[in-house]
């Protein structure tokens, strides 16, 4: 009897804990849950504004793209979440190809973001840009130095360039918008160059390697714009002087433009809201919302009526790739690939 | 007959944790009998060797920079008597509070360019960087935050070890150098070895020090190749690669360790020499290191940053990740030593060859790096979810994935990789008392559970509450299993930390940090003072 009795405390408690987390999902009228790898809280204040206005309420499940996409398809049907938002174009163009997400049909969404900026099956929209550029130390290099990514594999960067690991999705698909628009040996010759140039094996994270330049470990790095933002405004007065010491450069403006991705927002396969979804996807690439991403995370807003930043405009306009980034899906596992080919650790 | 004889509380609760382990290994084989994917090729080409070779030296590097410290912290509070030896006793175990990605991340920061150390050193005119971030920066972070359990093994061996020997050997002139080698080391072997088996179990189990420093060892790997290249089966691979070097480890330590446990009772109390002048500088130095650079600088840091940002990071959101930790934290614990304490029992009086091998196989759980455990765990539980789905449409339940997307899946993961942990000290208690008092028991005609509960729990007390304060630090610290296996939304401290860490907001992280280490301190603090209150008496 004891015995039994000790078993079904066991299983008494495993099944309490389930159930804990059983009855989490919103039961208010109308809801919507998204599935997002930005943690950001002016992300949640747009959440907040949009619920005031709709009186839809907006359930945020946060967590790595990868971890989220994976999860979306062990979930199938019975998935919760209606909208995927990720930092990278390249990572919902794999959700795309794995059948998760679903074609949208909205002249709003069309009317606010560029045709490049979405996905030419329209199953997913980008929200806000940034671009990845070369940042330098004006003391150990003049801007007339710099040309493109591809002069960066010039011998006389030897021992000069950092960047982060391979395994980094923005390097990732910095490497397949090169291959959407060169020969792979083109790009081969690039990567297995650059590699050539490293000051050191790649590690840490963006602001890591401005900090490395800063340090005169190398003289130029490769990072995304909002790095720079956020340095600038950073609560470490430290990362402000890295940030006001440091320059911007875009490469390639004389040939296919500055590398350019995007966070941006789908509607799953399953969603059980579509309508409300839709309502959030046109909301964010609103004026209003377009303007608080710009503000609050240095990115550049994709919707062209909108400011960005000053800082961002202090650094003058760019010619961006003239790309459709649903190119970055296309290639991303090809330069995953060819990056540990040519040994970038 | 013999079957009923076999057949009662405690194999049958080891029987069924054997065949759930069981059936998650079978996940590794059934992934090896498919088709090489173009992923694993791949990586078997131009990564593998590398995964070896870093994993390898990452292991060797962190061996014995971790022997070191503990080992000559455990001799010098245990044979020397000095100022503030009581103190160093117990607070050399507190850098086992500060899990190792927190350190990684710390030291990460300091040495920065914008950090403290970098911009001390350019304000002494040495502008050249130490890289922290590098295979030997992150063993040297694993070493320091994981130094404490060979401190701890090797302490409690040497306080077994009797003192006549040294005496004897000092009153016949043996040199001290004649001692350590002939003496103090052959003695101390098993629990050295053991110790460090330990420590390098936990280095290959971390996903956070390595992923940050961007070191490519095997927990690195699975994760890249079940995430980047979206290949599981890769990752299955993968892991199975990694047991095996896994397992050449701890048939090392069973070649060095022999299975001998060396100890004579003790004699008279110990006679603590005094440590000469000269010593005594060496000895400050030996144990302030590491205490320092382990525990006292990253908690001066979390607090200093902690102020700084509290503001952005106080809410309640963080009430919530606390009490999520120590709950499941509590539960996991609490449901693995009960576990725990049904093996060892079955243990103690079985005679069968069978059950032997089986407790022997239960208990490897702790071999088994994290990031392999979650692959296989996620995958039962998916199936046995789908297996199950008549049975949740019986309770109108309209969904497949119920126990999959509950906390019951990271529950029976922490149990099976923290049994071992449990059961290893619940069973050193049980070899002290010894078995005649439950025998006495039985033979008084008291049933096995009864026993258990009115003999053996209250004579175990001292080694289950030691028992609980391990497992529960090592759970609360968790990483990879959390990462992988909690429920959506469901965040603890541990991957709360980890997350600001990966938005690039290191000083955001503090708080949560300092939170975390702090449970680990307070733990600490109470085992070991507990344990001084019981000599004084």
């Amino acid at each position: 009897m004891k015995k039994l009795l000790l078993l079904g405390l066991m299983t008494l408690g495993i099944s309490v804990l389930s159930a804990c987390t059983l009855g989490t999902g919103n039961d208010g009228d109308r809801s919507i849950t998204i599935y997002s790898e930005r943690h950001y809280e002016s992300d949640q204040n747009l959440f907040d504004q949009f619920e005031e206005e709709t009186g839809v309420s907006v359930n945020v499940v946060k967590a790595s793209a990868d971890e989220l996409i994976t999860r979306l398809e062990q979930e199938g049907s019975d998935t919760e979440a209606d909208l995927l938002l990720i930092a990278d174009a390249g990572r919902l163009g794999r959700a795309k190809d794995m059948n998760l997400l679903q074609a949208v049909e909205s002249a709003l969404l069309e009317e606010r973001i560029p045709e490049i900026y979405r996905d030419i099956d329209d199953t997913w929209f980008g929200l806000t840009k940034r671009a990845r550029v070369i940042v330098y130390h004006p003391d150990r290099v003049s801007e007339s130095d710099l040309s493109t990514y591809e002069a960066l594999g010039d011998p006389v960067w030897e021992n000069r360039v950092v960047i982060r690991s391979s395994t980094n999705i923005y390097n990732q698909s910095m490497i397949a918008s090169m291959l959407a628009i060169h020969e792979e040996a083109y790009v081969r010759d690039f990567v297995s160059s650059l590699v050539g140039n490293f000051a050191r094996s790649p590690e840490g994270n963006d602001r890591d390697q401005a900090k490395a330049v800063m340090a005169g470990l190398a003289d130029v790095a490769i990072l995304n714009t909002y790095y720079m933002g956020k340095m600038a405004y950073s609560s470490d007065p430290f990362e402000v002087e890295v940030a006001e010491a440091l320059r911007v450069f875009f490469p390639n403006q004389e040939t296919t433009g500055t590398h350019v991705n995007v966070s941006a927002i789908g509607l799953t396969k399953h969603a059980k809201n579509v309508d409300d979804a839709i309502l959030l996807m046109e909301y964010l690439a609103g004026e209003e919302a377009q303007g608080v991403f710009a503000n609050a995370n240095y990115e550049y807003p994709v919707n062209e009526n909108v400011e960005a930043h000053e800082l961002l405009s202090s650094w003058g306009d760019f010619v961006a790739q003239d790309l459709s980034l649903t190119q970055l899906g296309v290639y991303a596992n090809e330069a995953a690939i060819l990056m540990d080919e040519e040994g970038w650790e | 007959m013999r079957l009923r004889q076999h057949l009662h509380s405690f194999s049958i609760v080891s029987i069924i944790v054997f065949v759930l382990v069981l059936v998650v290994f079978l996940q590794l084989f059934a992934g090896f009998t498919g088709e090489a994917s173009d992923a694993w090729i791949h990586i078997k080409e131009y990564l593998l060797f590398d995964y070896i070779k870093n994993s390898f030296f990452l292991v060797l590097f962190t061996a014995l920079f971790s022997a070191v410290f503990g080992f000559v912290g455990a001799y010098l509070v245990t044979f020397y008597e000095f100022p503030f030896r009581k103190f160093f006793g117990w607070a050399m175990i507190l850098p086992l509070a500060v899990p190792s990605y927190i350190a990684a991340y710390i030291y990460g920061d300091m040495f920065s360019y914008t950090g403290i150390v970098s911009r001390l050193l350019r304000g002494i005119g040495i502008v050249s960087q130490i890289d922290v971030m590098s295979l030997f920066g992150a063993s040297m972070i694993f070493a320091l935050t994981l130094y404490p359990y060979v401190f701890m093994t090797v302490r409690s061996s040497l306080n077994k070890q009797s003192n006549e020997i040294y005496e004897s050997a000092r009153l016949l002139k043996v040199s001290k150098s004649k001692i350590w080698r002939k003496i103090l080391l052959p003695l101390s072997r098993p629990a050295l070895v053991a110790g460090v088996l330990l420590v390098v179990l936990e280095t290959l189990n971390d996903y956070g020090v390595v992923k940050y420093f961007n070191v490519r060892v095997f927990s690195f790997a699975i994760f890249d190749a079940w995430f980047r290249l979206g290949d599981v089966g890769a990752a299955i691979r993968l892991s199975g690669v990694m047991l095996i070097f896994v397992f050449v480890i701890v048939v090392i330590e069973r070649v060095l360790r022999r299975n001998k446990v060396y100890y004579t009772l003790q004699g008279r109390k110990r006679l603590r020499k005094a440590l000469s002048t000269k010593a005594k500088v060496f000895g400050y130095m030996a144990l302030g290191f590491p205490l320092m650079f382990g525990f006292i600088i990253p908690v001066i840091y979390l607090s200093y940053y902690s102020l700084l940002t509290y503001s952005k990071t106080l809410d309640m959101e963080l009430l919530y990740v606390t009490v999520n930790t120590l709950s499941i934290s509590v539960v996991a614990t609490l449901i693995t030593l009960f576990i725990a304490l049904f093996v060892a029992n079955l243990d103690r009086f079985t005679t069968s060859k069978f059950f032997k091998r089986m407790i022997n196989f239960i208990t490897l759980g702790y071999a088994i790096p994290g990031a392999v455990l979650a692959v296989l765990v996620s995958l039962f539980f998916i199936g046995m979810d789908r297996d199950l789905v008549p049975l949740y449409q019986l309770f109108g339940v309209d969904k497949t994935l119920v126990l999959t997307r509950s906390l019951a899946m990271l529950s029976f993961a922490y149990i099976l990789r923290f049994l071992t942990l449990a059961f290893n000290n619940i069973e050193s208690t049980y070899q002290k008392i010894g078995p005649s008092y439950t025998e006495a028991s039985y033979t008084l005609g008291q049933g096995k559970l009864k026993t258990l509960w009115s003999v053996d729990v209250p004579m175990l007390k001292d080694g289950l509450i030691f028992a609980f304060v391990i497992v529960f630090i090592d759970v609360v610290k968790e990483l990879p299993l959390t990462l992988i296996l909690r429920p959506t939304n469901y965040d603890t401290m541990a991957t709360k930390v980890y997350q600001y860490a990966s938005d690039e907001m290191i000083h955001e992280a503090s708080l949560p940090s300092l939170l975390l280490v702090s449970v680990g301190v307070i733990m600490i603090y109470l085992i070991t003072h507990r344990k001084l209150k019981k000599r004084v008496k």
